[in-house]
């Protein structure tokens, strides 16, 4: 069947394309290649950085909810439909977003270094 | 020869035809797409579509604002993908389940909103330039007292050496290294210890020390 063919080079065009790309940013974030200086860092509204915790939960609730989700793809891959995410996974990512932001927002518009220059 | 494949699939029967066109119609275009795919991951594998600041803010620094949309694009990405080819046969889900797009939505909205905040703040879209900032394990002494040790942090330079001044000059003495010795005696005073770049004499940093 030439479908068959047509469907065996679908899959193999999108997972080279995903998966290549995919390599070459996790390859280039780790080698430093892809900037990450200051990642975990945050700008005073007078331009000094300061270390961020905001940045730290933001970091691994991404991390987390990404691999508890591609966790519960894997185990319901043959069902047709992508799972659901659960309304408490979603208030929790939220938050977190809300917590940096938060924290973004006054330490970039209020708050000044304390050495009163 | 092309043209004689056609000629010769439009004197067959029509559903061969029908079927022999949408075959080679569904051909070409995975390869257009795949030659646009293999394009695009050899540019930028040989650097010419640059990545260095795929998470970088114009200021240079990186921002897990644009890291966790990178992070879950892919993810929904490759898990789009999976559920598709993982199917038999491969069908695209019938719905796109409302957790989904309210988890991308809060991916974007919260990266959309980050770039709103940096827009309200200078400091947000221009670099900081260079600078120089003293760091003290203490501010105050006593004549004759512990020294203190000075630290600069410069930044926005390739040298990031320094040299140290007080005033009043004669008022105890600093090292190359930052280290404050008080004099043994004297009126209180407090000095001021100047940390210059020795790349831009323009950048330094004042810092106060009071010595009782």
């Amino acid at each position: 069947m030439p479908f068959d063919q047509i469907i065996w080079f679908v899959k193999l065009e999108v997972l080279v394309f995903l998966g290549g790309l995919a390599a070459i940013i996790a390859h280039r974030l780790l080698t430093g290649q892809i900037n990450t200086n200051y990642l975990l860092w945050g700008t005073k509204e007078d331009g000094t950085k300061y270390f961020s915790p905001e940045r730290v939960q933001l970091l691994v609730f991404t991390l987390g909810t990404a691999m508890f989700y591609l966790n519960s793809v894997m185990q319901n891959r043959t069902s047709g439909v992508l799972p659901d995410v659960s309304t408490e996974t979603l208030a929790l990512l939220g938050g977190s977003h809300a917590v940096y932001l938060g924290g973004k927002a006054y330490m970039m518009l209020f708050k000044r270094n304390g050495k009163g220059e | 020869m092309l043209l004689l494949l056609l000629l010769q699939a439009s004197q067959s029967t029509p559903q061969w035809t029908e079927r022999w066109v949408g075959t080679l119609a569904a051909w070409v275009a995975l390869g257009f797409l795949g030659l646009i795919g293999v394009a695009i991951l050899y540019n930028v594998f040989t650097g010419r579509i640059d990545l260095s600041g795929l998470i970088s803010e114009p200021t240079g620094d990186a921002s897990m604002s644009r890291f966790q949309l990178l992070v879950f694009t892919f993810v929904i990405a490759a898990s789009l993908f999976l559920i598709i080819a993982s199917a038999a046969p491969p069908a695209f889900p019938k719905d796109i389940p409302s957790g989904i797009l309210v988890l991308l939505g809060i991916s974007s909205s919260s990266y959309l909103v980050s770039k709103g905040i940096q827009q309200s703040s200078p400091e947000g879209l221009s670099g900081r330039g260079p600078q120089v900032t003293i760091k003290t394990d203490r501010s105050e002494t006593t004549f004759g007292g512990p020294s203190v040790q000075c630290q600069a942090e410069v930044l926005g330079l390739s040298d990031t050496t320094v040299t140290w001044a007080i005033d009043p000059i004669d008022f105890g003495e600093i090292d190359d290294n930052g280290k404050y010795t008080p004099p043994k005696s004297g009126q209180p005073t407090t000095v001021t210890v100047t940390a210059t770049s020795k790349q831009d004499v323009g950048v330094s940093d004042k810092e106060t020390i009071k010595v009782s």
